[in-house]
């Protein structure tokens, strides 16, 4: 009965794993193409703006919060990166859009902080504002990118694409600042319980405000790779990006209640997301069920956690006198 | 800690002049929001004189009709703390499945004597089935209801346009029943039809959340579910209920949605998700639950209605409305959140 | 040469807060290795005075002095600095992150001028602190895997990777097993020996006796007395704390237990919890239930009530079965249960008093039309309010948050009186209550009984057990070990069959 349990548990532990295995098996034996390098390498480029916006959101999810503004403030940096900053160098124009998402970051964590009013409808309002104010600047219209941004794209270095580059490198610095920082290792003590933080002697309020400007500069950034790889910014970029990147967080381990999961599983939930909508483009599935296979595993893989909390807490019950054999 | 005292005075040196004292009294209550209202159809009354017309109002309160629905809906499961994601697309899903069963071109019963009726009742059917699959998935498989209702929003939103593919070849189903399209512009000894429906469902909502049996429940597992279960409250069969009445209220949306549209379109609803969560909150219900009443979203999406019909008499642009609606959101939620502080420290 | 300044000296200690001094003057001191005990019912300012010594407040007069020098903490991390590490009731640990995580959270070693943390330091220093307080685990176990007396034991290793020269317990043991209690106290002994000073609050009396050798009183703000634990004794502490005397705290009971049984379990069992229990209660009957933490006492309270699962055994209710009971069919059956967590399960602390009171009778306060009718639940919510003798009657404004854990109790007491329970299951009832409140308790539990009803008691007080109880069982390990009648009531004979291994002992009864 136990030893059943334990191996159930085994299997439920690396669901999301076995998860992708069967995606890539069902793909490959569908469609020789799904299975080339070249494909991988296609998925992950494919993958790094939602990656990057998904590792952003992990931050504010560690502390038990949620930004819902991420779309909008994508759509805001890249309007005012259409508008002024596309004769720069694209250094200078990406720091320029990543210091206008960390303002919008701080405002969002001021709110949160100060005003101590619920990140949800805080940053469900900032979304309006922000998608109003770059609706406003860009008069609604689609603005097109000069080719040496969308240049960026076809860019890299050592024949790795600037995409994969920019994902790689946001997710070593994020892996690296919630595991080897006190920063990072404070910011999991807020998302399990702010109080006892704040009674440890841990600056929770400014440990949440940094998450939601850490947050906001990956939607700015991720809204530049997008930019590069699209070409262009309409009225719709960024529309919803908040759910996906909540969607690959939480596939990847992220808990919404805070101080729990890791960037690693973010980025891994970013390529699975991704994976499986490649694989439906290669096999030529039918469009409209992209986003029916895309809500059922993301439902799967919470189902199959939700599980997992169950046995496992069965498992760890308490006993009292000794089980008899039976 | 000693007990309470109600008699003593609330703060040393705590003796505001009455302006204020009443002004701290306003905000205080429970009707803040719709004086809040008042005073914004008042002070908006010299720029858009046509908000004080009949015609104006009526359009207002019709308006607002579906949109206070589905909203009443989306408190009960907030006062669970939980959330619903999931309307639009139900709202999406029943909109295209009613006009498969109806419409007079391609439909299931077309032109049957039964096809309004079967359709209404397919639609409500569809609206319970999936609330109660989402409050199932919570219950049953221990999974957080953002993450439940965000996915099955993506499947439903996704299933609308699918199943719209297998009826027609255009972006809806049209040829919907006359007797179908009337309801919405019909009325009933002078009061239109949408709300009537409106104001059934906010008294048999209200009488629910505010003196059953299960709106009892429900605030109680909205504020501690253990104490609730040792009282002896069916836990799991309250939260699956909150969804399916959620579920149940979207497809009532849903009706006058598509019947004020006069086609089944899957992108019904689509774009309302933040106005219901929005107009909830304004209303005063807490996000985290235990808190919330029927009467407070009443205030909540009327608020919005006449803000959202203000702007577009004046002519104001798309992103100014939206700038204006995220300000107005953002500003009641600051004034709960100090609310309760001056609550909490009286 | 003067003699060496004492490890503390507090004082004549003021604090008021809006205008109402709660602290009249308190003065003691503790010498190094010494462990004085600080009792007194809740408001007679122990928090207080250990929150002005932690540095959550600041104090209006006196002076502290701590090893001779002025000590006046602007903050909790002041205290800290100065060697005072206080521990409180609730951990301040998080589970979900390791043991070396916990132990430097404020503030990690760095590597040279670098952000990043030095594990390797980090892990060394933590394996230090933790052979300290006999703990072996490794330093990279999370915390969310420890027991309760593992994670106090992290707690105290944190303390020491503080300096703690002085470290103050807040009911160290409430939660925890017998085994970890006796780990905790030898722990503290070697403390002591090291010169650490203790100072120990507590309600559990014979706790503090162990521990400490001194004991100071304090009652309304202010000190009532100071001793040596030899010289005061549990009865004369008691009497310091209330202002009188012992022999009026448990009510004498007048009725005798009726013959009929009220409750009868049979071979009640589930495998890792509980094995063959049977055991039946009489009208008018209060059964005490004594056992250590962990012993089962608990989960069999849950099981009678529809909470936790059982595999074998029935249960009836006045003669008739509980076939597989919830707790909406335990209650229809006539069972109350209050639970022992009263915050976490037993009641809505943001809601007001009247929602708390009718939340288990909601049908008796419906209308014809099955509606709730405010006036109803008002009407039945004061008469509650009245018949619990609690300190207010708004009970529709008064938020439960707000009451004292006292009056809390007494909601949770009402709500349940209201359903007139046949049986009503009674969890630590007294835990963390006032002695005042401890006897109003009481009176009701008496009062209920002489009308007829049943009362399971269950509590970790042994005096309590002894003043309420027509009969005592005692379990242990899931299984029942003894039962006592009321004039074989024997204290030792108890406690001795409460702790024994159910192995060893025979159930008698």
């Amino acid at each position: 009965m136990k030893s059943g349990n334990r191996l159930a548990l085994l299997g439920l532990q690396n669901a999301p794993l076995i998860l992708f295995v069967v995606v890539l098996l069902t793909f490959g034996l569908m469609s020789d193409r799904f299975l080339a390098i070249a494909n991988f390498r296609n998925i992950v480029i494919q993958a790094a703006p939602i990656g990057i916006l998904a590792i952003g959101m992990t931050f504010v999810l560690l502390t038990a919060q949620i930004d819902l503004s991420i779309g909008a403030t994508m759509y805001l940096t890249a309007s005012v990166l259409a508008l002024a900053f596309t004769g720069l160098p694209w250094p200078v124009a990406l720091l320029l859009v990543t210091v206008l998402a960390a303002v919008v970051g701080a405002i969002n964590g001021l709110i949160v902080t100060v005003l101590g009013v619920a990140s949800f409808i805080t940053t469900l309002s900032t979304l309006f504002v922000l998608r109003g104010v770059a609706m406003w600047m860009s008069e609604t219209r689609t603005l097109p990118f000069p080719d040496r941004i969308t240049d960026l794209n076809r860019a890299g270095v050592l024949g790795i694409p600037s995409a994969i580059l920019a994902f790689a490198a946001i997710f070593a610095l994020a892996w690296v600042v919630l595991h080897q920082t006190a920063f990072g290792r404070q910011i999991y003590a807020v998302g399990e319980d702010a109080e006892a933080a704040r009674k440890a002697g841990i600056p929770a309020k400014r440990i949440t405000f940094a998450c939601f400007v850490i947050c906001a500069l990956c939607a700015g950034v991720g809204g530049f790779v997008t930019v590069t790889q699209i070409g262009a910014v309409g009225p719709k970029y960024g529309d919803q990006v908040e759910f996906a990147a909540v969607a690959a967080a939480v596939l990847g381990g992220v808990s919404l209640f805070g101080g729990r999961g890791s960037v690693a599983g973010t980025v891994f939930g970013a390529i699975l997301i991704k994976t499986v909508q490649n694989g439906l483009n290669i096999v030529n599935a039918d469009p409209y069920i992209y986003p029916l296979v895309t809500g059922s595993i993301i439902f799967l893989a919470v189902a199959v956690d939700g599980l997992r909390t169950r046995i496992l807490d069965t498992l760890n019950r308490r006993t009292i006198r000794p089980l008899q054999a039976n | 800690m000693t007990a309470l005292n109600p008699s003593a005075p609330a703060k040393p040196g705590a003796a505001p002049p009455s302006a204020i004292r009443n002004l701290v009294r306003l905000v205080l209550s429970e009707y803040f929001v719709l004086v809040l209202c008042a005073v914004y159809a008042l002070a908006m009354g010299p720029f858009v004189p046509e908000l004080w017309s009949w015609e104006v109002a009526s359009n207002i309160l019709s308006d607002m009709m579906p949109l206070l629905i589905v909203a009443i809906g989306q408190t009960f499961v907030l006062v669970i703390a939980g959330i619903d994601l999931s309307v639009t697309a139900i709202i999406s899903m029943a909109a295209v499945v009613g006009a498969s069963v109806m419409s007079e071109t391609n439909g299931y019963l077309s032109g049957g004597p039964l096809a309004v009726p079967a359709a209404l009742a397919a639609m409500v059917a569809l609206g319970l089935a999936i609330g109660t699959l989402n409050g199932l998935a919570v219950t049953r498989l221990n999974m957080p209801p953002f993450i439940v209702t965000l996915a099955t929003r993506m499947f439903f939103a996704g299933s609308a346009v699918w199943f719209t593919t297998f009826h027609t070849s255009s972006s809806s189903i049209a040829g919907l029943p006359d007797s179908f399209t009337a309801f919405a512009d019909a009325s009933l000894l002078g009061i239109p039809q949408p709300m009537i429906l409106a104001v059934v469902v906010t008294v048999v909502a209200h009488l629910i959340l505010a003196r059953s049996r299960l709106g009892r429940w429900i605030v109680a597992v909205g504020s501690n579910s253990k104490a609730a279960t040792i009282s002896g409250v069916p836990v799991a069969r309250t939260i699956v209920a909150t969804f399916a009445i959620s579920g149940v209220c979207a497809a009532l949306a849903a009706v006058i949605y598509e019947s004020r549209m006069q086609t089944g379109s899957p992108i019904t609803g689509e774009n309302i998700l933040l106005d219901i969560i929005g107009a909830v909150v304004i209303g005063g219900t807490s996000l985290f639950g235990g808190k919330g009443k029927v009467l407070w979203t009443v205030f909540g999406v009327l608020f919005l209605v006449i803000l959202d019909t203000s702007m577009k008499l004046l002519g104001t642009s798309l992103f100014a409305i939206y700038i204006i609606k995220g300000g107005v959101i953002l500003m009641a939620a600051v004034i709960d959140t100090l609310r309760h502080r001056i609550l909490v420290t009286r | 040469m003067s003699p060496p300044a004492p490890l503390l000296l507090v004082e004549g200690i003021r604090k008021s807060f809006f205008g109402v001094e709660v602290l009249h003057g308190v003065s003691f001191t503790l010498g190094r290795g010494e462990a004085l005990g600080l009792v007194g019912e809740n408001g007679s300012g122990k928090s207080t005075s250990m929150n002005i010594l932690g540095g959550v407040h600041q104090p209006d007069a006196g002076t502290m002095l701590v090893e001779g020098q002025p000590y006046r903490p602007a903050d909790p991390g002041a205290a800290i600095a100065a060697g005072i590490a206080f521990i409180h009731q609730e951990l301040n640990l998080f589970g979900n992150l390791t043991i070396e995580d916990n132990l430097f959270i404020d503030n990690f070693p760095r590597r040279g001028g670098l952000p990043f943390i030095n594990r390797s330091a980090i892990r060394k220093s933590t394996q230090d602190h933790l052979a300290q307080v006999d703990l072996d685990l490794a330093p990279t176990t999370p915390v969310a895997r420890l027991s309760q007396g593992e994670r106090q034991l992290v707690e105290i290793a944190k303390a020491l990777s503080r300096n703690a020269r002085l470290i103050i317990f807040d009911e160290p043991t409430t939660s925890l097993t017998r085994r970890e209690v006796a780990r905790l106290f030898g722990l503290v002994a070697k403390l002591k020996a090291r010169g650490i000073g203790i100072i120990y609050i507590s309600h559990a009396l014979d706790d503090v006796m162990a521990v400490c050798e001194r004991v100071t009183v304090l009652r309304d703000g202010a000190v009532v007395g100071t001793g040596t634990s030899r010289d005061l004794g549990v009865p004369r502490l008691i009497s310091l704390m209330v202002g009188r005397s012992i022999e009026t705290i448990f009510p004498q009971r007048t009725a005798p237990p009726r013959p009929s049984d009220v409750l009868a379990v049979t071979n009640l069992g589930q495998p890792g919890v509980a094995e063959a229990i049977t055991f039946t209660i009489r009208a008018g009957e209060v059964v005490g239930l004594a056992g250590l933490m962990g012993s089962g006492r608990s989960e069999l309270a849950r099981m009678i009530f529809g909470l936790d699962p059982f595999r074998s055994g029935t249960i009836a209710v006045e003669g008739v079965e509980l076939r597989d009971p919830t707790p909406a069919r335990a209650m229809a059956a006539g069972i109350a249960f209050l639970t022992e967590d009263r915050r976490g399960e037993g009641l809505l602390m943001e809601a007001p008093i009247a929602d708390n009171a009718v939340l288990a009778s909601l049908r008796s306060v419906a209308n014809a039309l099955g509606l709730i009718d405010g006036k109803r639940v008002a009407a039945a919510s004061r008469t509650m309010a009245q018949k619990v003798r609690l300190s207010t009657d708004r009970v529709e404004d008064t938020l439960v948050k707000h009451l004292s854990g006292g009056n809390q109790q007494k909601v949770v007491i009402g709500k349940w009186l209201m359903r007139a329970p046949r049986l009503f299951i009674l969890d630590e009832p007294t835990r963390g209550i006032d002695v005042g409140a401890k006897q109003e308790v009481y009176r009701i539990i008496n009062a209920l009984v002489e009308a007829g009803s049943a009362v399971l008691l269950i509590s970790s007080e042994i005096e309590e057990l002894m003043g309420l109880s027509d009969r005592i069982l005692t379990i242990s390990r899931g299984e029942l070990t003894g039962g006592f009648d009321r004039l074989d009531f024997d204290r030792e004979a108890i406690m001795t069959a409460a702790a024994v291994g159910a192995d060893h002992a025979k159930v008698s009864s």
